[in-house]
């Protein structure tokens, strides 16, 4: 079987300005959608609350999950605690966050309320759940409480905190928990628990060092590729092969985001697996353009890069569906995070194997022309 | 067939045996593993969080610790601004200030730590030997050069007391949980391909950790690795203090002491570590001394396990902060295991500073508030030095232990002790019928590769098919054999894998195919087209293999466990894709001695 007939050759050049415009506006939009609507960040990066309960009678965290799913809550957590019945840890994205301009309300009801410069330090915690407050005198608990709703607050305890030279109060706003409670119940019935264990905010698993560790061995990795492909090659094809790179994972994270799909780390490890695919694609059709470059004398690179994509389109397609098929597979028959894996690889290998052939090999050129004129140009 | 082509397969057959043997504890549920392979690859695949679960463990990051730690190095710092106050240093060599101009500093202008409200109020208190020097401590004094205090009563008077600044209290509390994650995360990053989560609250002071899997012996280890604060100090033992014999007078029963030339207090059994420390807590040690305690040989006689006393000065002259790598090493005399370490540019002059002054004293090596030993100092030491664990354990565990204080040292010491709050077996964080549905997927995807591959290349697809397998194979039984964790995006990662996999297959069936029109026989046809498909499938390989390492060295974390995963695809395809199909090839072409090459 032969998708592609032996001798082909097709003016890939010639198409290249509008392949080429096309690709660009893809990459353009996505890196507006960065901005704008700007990524749907998951657990992983946004933190969000971690409610621990225990149901009154048996339960399956599956039922958990799909009660949960109902009532409209993306991708809950649903873990079940072994060694205790029907006791689960549930970690959702939701966090009940209060507004600057709420936070400002509270805190002038508080001090008309209170007294003029009662609060020494106010602090919301980023789950909105509680509020932590250094006073200069010591207040009545239910009188704070009050004042705190007076500013709009739904406080559902205050206590006091000690150990310190000021007195310093905490208050258990109503939030996220006791709305997934309530869902629970409308599920459950009298199973559902009447009050959590527990409720917390999480922070991000993915936080600052992450970040900063992701982004420092990109760059690295990017100066190696460059470096290496420089030696293996020459200057000419160091940086359309990173820019073809970054092109990729920059449109399959921009489809992500204007589909607004949750960006999560599997999402980061899914990126860094199409920037693989991506390199070793182009680095394939370099290949062939170097051993032609030898071969073939009396052709310029134009032409040479027609000939040696041409003489790999074979491989290049076959190579993408057999990928694809895997892809497809996780697509279909998946769920969940294994089905956004297998759209965001989806989307990076179509968009990998056409930047090769119409990013990496025509930037190749314009850097031959702009380093090589005289040789070549002629 | 030659000889090379037999020493070939070979390596072949002997490495998909090695792989089926690693991989067989991971399927041990289904096949029962015997002991004899279980003694070389005792290692499986580590089921991930979301597949199987694990455990959670919840640390609270003892702030309080922290700041009492900050409050004494501030103290540290008040004691020689002080210096340069009362004009007893100059505003240069503040930095650089001796012990005796130390002590004559003290008694002019005494620095206490005072700890008020059950250590809630940490505060530090000056206390002045005359009003002409107290005249010159003023609240600016205070503000220009300790943003972290301010004066809470007595300016002007011969006794200052100076309070932590509550607004950098919650400063502190959040750089201790922030530094905390990092050290943890750093050092389970050093255990291998763990996929663990480590989230940190610093709100709630507190950071939880969920460890996939469920192997009781791993859990220990990490819990230890994890908890343990790892502050290396070196501190110098004060021999010379006259009264310490009556500091040390009268201990309780249990406690005795050995009053030679310089005075210490010991115990000996398993207890007698809490019982020396619950009773040197009771004692009156001046502000820049402190007793420590640490291991000495045992006297089965009176109990066992013997600990001892050493006073010393407070002040840690060299920290772990200044070191640079450590390493598990052996003593060159009685080979016991020993943990050698380098210091930095910064650690190597202190170091050579402190002990070229204190030359015939002894230096004792802390760590966690534990004498490790206390040897004298010979000479002039720089950067390299070395902390023997003792030989009061068995050789085995004393080699666990220089591993695993390997492992904390380079990952540095945790800012605070952590106390376990909260320990909890989880379930997975995905439900079965996800799970069943991702394998499945995996399956199906892998299968349509192979029936793909089968049709369009035809013997050559047989060929690439089974390199696909073998490939699986290896992938899996190096994971196995590391103790990798696998999630379900791991399982998708594989899978894809599989697809990319067959690249270098395609790229040299092509070039058969390519030989083969240009009218050459098969043999030749395949020679030339491994020999030109090597270049491209290399160059693409090692590309890619070059951002993994990389990913590898500067990740974190998943990011880690990513690049080590590439990395392994990578050596397995280019051993399958080039040097086992060759192996395959080979035999088609010269031993069967085909006369057409179906590649479809």
């Amino acid at each position: 079987m032969e998708f592609v007939k032996p001798g082909t050759y097709i003016d890939f050049m010639k198409y290249r300005a509008p392949v080429v415009t096309f690709l660009g506006l893809l990459a353009t939009l996505s890196l507006v959608s960065l901005f704008y609507p700007g990524p749907n960040y998951g657990i992983d990066f946004a933190g969000g609350t971690e409610i621990q309960l225990q149901f009154s009678a048996d339960t399956s965290p599956g039922e958990v999950r799909a009660a949960l799913g109902e009532a409209g809550y993306s991708r809950p957590d649903v873990i079940s605690v072994e060694g205790a019945d029907n006791e689960y840890i549930i970690r959702v994205r939701e966090v009940s966050s209060l507004p600057e301009e709420q936070v400002g309300q509270i805190r002038e009801s508080v001090n008309s309320i209170l007294g003029e410069d009662v609060i020494r330090e106010m602090k919301v915690s980023p789950g909105g759940d509680k509020i932590t407050l250094r006073v200069s005198v010591e207040v009545n608990e239910q009188q704070l409480q009050e004042a705190l709703e007076a500013g709009g607050a739904r406080v559902r305890s205050v206590s006091s905190l000690a150990g310190s030279r000021d007195p310093r109060y905490e208050a258990q706003l109503v939030g996220v928990a006791d709305e997934l409670l309530t869902s629970l119940q409308k599920a459950f019935a009298d199973r559902a628990p009447e009050t959590p264990l527990r409720v917390e905010w999480v922070g991000p698993k993915a936080g600052e060092q992450l970040r900063d560790a992701a982004i420092q061995s990109l760059l690295y990795a990017i100066a190696f590729i460059m470096l290496y492909v420089a030696f293996r090659f020459d200057m000419r094809f160091a940086p359309g092969g990173v820019i073809a790179m970054f092109h990729d994972a920059l449109i399959t994270l921009g489809v992500y985001v204007l589909l607004q799909k949750e960006v999560n780390l599997t999402t980061v490890a899914a990126l860094l697996t199409i920037m693989g695919y991506s390199i070793n694609d182009t680095i394939v059709v370099y290949d062939r353009i170097r051993e032609n470059m030898v071969r073939v004398r009396d052709k310029s690179l134009r032409e040479l890069i027609n000939i040696s994509t041409s003489q790999m389109l074979s491989r290049t397609i076959i190579t993408s569906v057999t990928t694809l098929l895997s892809v497809a597979a996780f697509f279909f028959l998946g769920t969940g995070v294994i089905q956004d894996i297998a759209f965001a690889l989806g989307i990076g290998i179509m968009i990998g194997t056409l930047s090769s052939i119409f990013i990496a090999a025509p930037i190749t050129e314009l850097m031959d022309r702009r380093l090589f004129s005289r040789s070549t140009g002629s | 067939m030659d000889r090379g082509w037999y020493f070939r397969l070979a390596i072949v057959v002997g490495s998909t045996i090695l792989g089926l043997l690693a991989l067989w504890p991971s399927v041990d549920r289904w096949l029962p593993t015997p002991d004899i392979v279980k003694e070389y690859f005792d290692n499986q695949i580590n089921p991930g969080l979301d597949i199987k679960g694990g455990l959670r463990l919840m640390y609270e990051v003892e702030v309080d610790e922290y700041i009492r730690d900050r409050r004494d190095r501030i103290a540290e710092q008040v004691q020689r601004q002080c210096g340069v106050l009362i004009g007893a240093v100059s505003e240069e060599d503040v930095d650089d200030v001796d012990r005796e101009t130390m002590s004559k500093i003290q008694e002019r202008c005494k620095i206490e730590r005072v700890d008020k409200d059950g250590g809630a109020v940490r505060a530090i208190r000056v206390t002045f030997s005359n009003q002409a020097d107290a005249d010159k401590l003023s609240k600016t004094w205070v503000r220009d050069y300790f943003r972290d205090l301010r004066v809470a009563s007595g300016v002007g008077g011969l006794v200052v007391d100076l309070h932590m600044r509550e607004e950098q209290l919650s400063n502190m509390r959040e750089t201790a949980v922030r530094q905390s994650e990092r050290t943890i995360t750093n050092r389970i990053d050093s255990l291998g391909v763990l996929e663990p989560t480590v989230i940190a609250r610093p709100n709630d002071g507190d950071i939880i950790i969920e460890v996939p899997g469920a192997q009781e012996s791993s859990f220990e280890r990490i819990k230890s690795i994890i908890s343990r604060t790892a502050q290396l100090q070196f501190k110098i033992v004060d021999d010379e203090a006259t009264d310490v014999g009556a500091l040390l007078s009268n201990p309780p029963p249990g406690i005795y002491l050995d009053a030679d030339s310089q005075p210490y207090l010991e115990a000996f059994g398993e207890d007698a570590r809490e019982l020396l420390r619950d009773h040197i807590a009771t004692i009156p040690v001046p502000d820049d001394h402190e007793l420590a305690i640490g291991r000495q040989d045992p006297d089965p006689d009176r109990g066992g396990e013997g600990w001892r006393t050493y006073y010393m000065y407070r002040v840690a002259d060299v920290t772990g902060e200044d070191l640079d790598d450590a390493a598990v090493g052996f003593d060159p005399q009685s080979g016991s295991p020993e943990v050698d370490f380098t210091m930095n540019t910064r650690g190597a002059s202190r170091m050579a500073d402190l002990t070229g002054s204190s030359i015939g004293k002894r230096m004792a090596i802390v760590l966690d508030d534990r004498v490790e030993s206390a040897p004298v100092i010979q000479g002039q030491i720089g950067a390299r030095g070395r902390i023997t664990l003792g030989a009061y354990l068995d050789r085995n565990e004393l080699l666990q232990e220089a591993k695993d204080l390997v492992v904390v040292l380079q990952a540095g010491a945790l800012p605070a002790p952590l106390r376990p709050a909260n320990e909890q077996l989880i379930g997975p964080t995905l439900g079965q019928d996800s799970v069943t549905k991702g394998a499945r997927a995996a399956l199906i995807g892998v299968l349509l590769v192979l029936l793909f591959m089968a049709v369009y290349y035809q013997v050559a697809g047989l060929v690439a098919d089974t390199m696909v397998v073998l490939n699986l194979l290896l992938l899996l039984g190096i994971m196995s054999g590391i103790g990798a964790t696998l999630t379900l995006p791991g399982v998708a990662a594989i899978a894809l894998t599989v697809g990319m996999a067959v690249d270098a297959n395609v790229l040299i069936t092509e070039r058969i195919r390519e030989e083969l029109r240009l009218g050459k026989s098969p043999r030749s046809a395949v020679e030339q087209g491994f020999a030109r498909a090597y270049s491209s499938v290399f160059d693409s390989q090692l590309t890619t293999a070059i951002a993994g390492v990389v990913l590898w060295q500067f990740g974190t974390g998943p990011i880690k466990g990513f690049a080590t995963m590439l990395l392994i695809g990578i050596a397995t395809s280019l051993f399958t894709g080039t040097f086992c199909s060759k192996v395959v090839f080979d035999w088609i072409v010269r031993g069967l001695r085909v006369q057409r090459l179906r590649v479809g």
